[in-house]
């Protein structure tokens, strides 16, 4: 895929579960990659990247990018990377240049969930985020998920099918693996119980809105936003639709990382998201 | 910013390992008493009389609090729970007697645990008014008065006027060494950091002063041969309670932070002021520490707090405020939301950081630091 005058920029996303990158030309997405995390960050970013890089042709690692900004809790663990950027600031830079309407971002990751409010320009208004504790991430559902014995997609699926919502009170992942199988082993329906346990991830993200701001449009991103049953359970608690982006959800991250390696050296160009 | 610490500052930072340091132990030998105390409203002053040396509680290296967990209820800070770890871990055995202030329920319950689990050879609590005024005032004196009769009971000293008056100028002396430098951090290229100034603070919370003064005194004259700092990203106040963990400040340091002036309890603003050395020493002493504006047990100061902090901003060139507070503080958790509210509205950007007393999050705590630098456009 050749470049107007062969300058890349890129994105590189270093999340606790996933690495993310993201490639842009002078005006638009050439190529992007997700991979599961590696033990160590660096590694990730270059599995990541090189994948990103295979769909270019011409395009060989990391020496041929004109710039490349690192994000996510290892950007700092991306030496090759030209600078870094915190993932509040990238996402809210992603999302933005996804859909300038929307103002509030819900970010629910491997180990974070944050809420952002963004101003008219792309910045950060306002955000907050989860202290060390696992509750309402992504982690979090992917333990609840294994007392299912299933994956994150069959558990999303399981949570869509319920009824009723059975409440899952605990936020401790310790306390809310014991509430669900004493729930399971009162042969309560696992639907409800699922509902229930995407209610909860729910509840905290919209108390950790509630701080910033809850202003229309509202999206989520990370890679809990590809759960169908938090975003409902999400649209339930906020009693406000959730705005679908054009891109990937999961890689805004890395597309407001990529954005702001463009806007580092000094491209002025007309960048265009497929809407 | 990447600033490899002066030689100096390894001398104090050495200091803030143990609870016990090679100073005090030094000082112990020649006779020396030292008594441990717990928060700003104890007057360190008074427990620097002669032959007694302020030993401000810290714990760290405290990993985990099971012991202290039994005691303690869940919503009590960690500041509260590392201390009385470390009591029960025979950590202080070396101090020679315990001052407290109730100044929160948390201090009055480690005070009654420690009273009651610990049985140290002296411990004492001060009653402090939440308020100021004419009544207030007489009776935080007062206290002060039975403090003095109690240790004075105990440990066999006179704590006469000339003494008294003696440790109110040492005091002085030293607090304004200290603020001299402190002000060293207003100009735009400051000779020293953030992370430097507070090594220096703390280990005069936790070591003889005499036997650190000359240190200090080095360290003051080899800042005029430092380059001053460039290569930050923003200014930044701190404000907050006890934070006594070099590590925090050298995280925000770490994403391009400067730290150019501290309104906390175990810092430099207010607690450097000078004390009234024309009046009855122990009613300036009661002045001096019932009447600063410091801490938001206070009530009804919350306005000279505000005006306090906005001064600060002004005189040091802050770019944004973080006020930190450990989890489930009651008196810091209040207080951040309003006066965060207070300063935002006054154009002011800040961000509240909860926070463990232990050096906890490391990663979450550089992001939050570094979203609220770019969130400036920094």
């Amino acid at each position: 895929m050749p470049s107007s005058n062969g300058r890349y920029y890129a994105g590189c996303d270093i999340g606790s579960t996933t690495g993310k990158a993201v490639i842009l030309d002078e005006t638009r997405i050439v190529s992007s990659a997700i991979i599961p995390a590696e033990i160590d960050p660096e590694q990730t970013a270059r599995k990541v990247l090189s994948k990103a890089c295979e769909k270019i042709n011409g395009l060989n690692g990391t020496d041929d990018f004109s710039y490349l900004v690192g994000t996510g809790y290892g950007r700092n663990e991306v030496p090759f990377a030209n600078d870094n950027v915190s993932e509040i600031s990238c996402h809210a830079l992603g999302v933005h240049a996804c859909d300038p309407s929307i103002k509030t971002i819900v970010d629910i990751g491997g180990q974070d969930v944050k809420g952002i409010s963004i101003n008219e320009d792309g910045s950060i208004l306002e955000f907050a985020m989860n202290d060390k504790c696992a509750a309402g991430t992504g982690r979090f559902l992917e333990m609840m998920s294994k007392i299912f014995r299933m994956d994150l997609e069959a558990f999303s699926n399981l949570s869509l099918e319920a009824k009723h919502t059975i409440p899952v009170t605990s936020q401790c992942s310790v306390f809310a693996e014991t509430e669900v199988i004493s729930l399971l082993s009162k042969r309560k329906p696992p639907s409800e119980i699922a509902a229930g346990i995407q209610a909860s991830v729910a509840k905290r993200s919209f108390t950790l809105l509630k701080r910033v701001g809850i202003r229309p449009k509202l999206t989520v991103t990370g890679g809990c936003s590809k759960n169908k049953g938090l975003l409902v359970a999400l649209q339930k608690r906020l009693r406000m639709d959730i705005t679908p982006l054009a891109e990937d959800p999961q890689l805004m991250g890395a597309l407001g990382a990529a954005i702001m390696a463009r806007r580092k050296a000094g491209s002025i160009s007309q960048l265009t998201i497929n809407r | 910013m990447n600033r490899p610490m002066p030689t100096h500052t390894h001398f104090f930072e050495d200091l803030l390992n143990d609870p016990m340091n090679y100073l005090v132990e030094a000082s112990m030998d020649k006779g020396k008493i030292p008594i441990g105390y717990t928060c700003s409203y104890v007057p360190e002053v008074l427990l620097s009389v002669d032959p007694l040396i302020p030993i401000r509680i810290r714990a760290p290296g405290v990993l985990s609090t099971e012991i202290a967990d039994i005691y303690l209820s869940s919503v009590i800070c960690s500041y509260t729970r590392s201390v009385l770890e470390m009591a029960m871990d025979d950590q202080y055995g070396f101090l020679k007697g315990w001052v407290f202030a109730a100044s929160c329920d948390h201090m009055r319950r480690l005070y009654d645990n420690m009273k009651y689990l610990n049985q140290a050879d002296f411990i004492h609590i001060l009653d402090v008014p939440h308020r100021h005024g004419n009544d207030s005032f007489s009776w935080y004196a007062d206290e002060l008065k039975m403090l003095l009769d109690n240790i004075s009971s105990h440990h066999e000293i006179r704590f006469d006027q000339a003494a008294l008056s003696r440790a109110i100028q040492d005091h002085n002396d030293f607090s304004a060494l200290l603020t001299s430098i402190g002000d060293m951090r207003k100009p735009k290229n400051p000779p020293l950091s953030g992370t430097e100034f507070q090594a220096i603070t703390l280990s005069s919370l936790v070591a003889p002063r005499q036997s650190i003064l000359p240190k200090i005194q080095e360290f003051k004259e080899s800042l005029s041969r430092q380059e001053g700092i460039s290569d930050y990203r923003a200014r930044l106040l701190i404000v907050g309670g006890q934070m006594d963990n070099l590590g925090y400040i050298r995280t925000i340091e770490s994403t391009g932070g400067l730290v150019v002036a501290d309104h906390l309890c175990t810092g430099s603003i207010p607690r450097l002021a000078p004390i009234r050395m024309d009046e009855d020493p122990v009613t300036a002493i009661a002045a001096h520490y019932l009447n600063r504006i410091s801490c938001p047990r206070m009530m009804e100061a919350f306005d000279s707090r505000v005006d306090d902090i906005m001064k600060s901003i002004e005189e040091y060139r802050v770019d944004g405020v973080i006020i930190e507070f450990i989890k489930f503080c009651d008196t810091w958790g209040i207080e951040s939301s309003l006066l965060a509210n207070t300063l935002r509205k006054k154009g002011v950007p800040v961000l509240c950081l909860e926070r463990e007393y232990q050096m906890t999050g490391e990663g979450q705590i550089k992001t939050r630091i570094q979203a609220f630098i770019e969130s400036m456009g920094k």
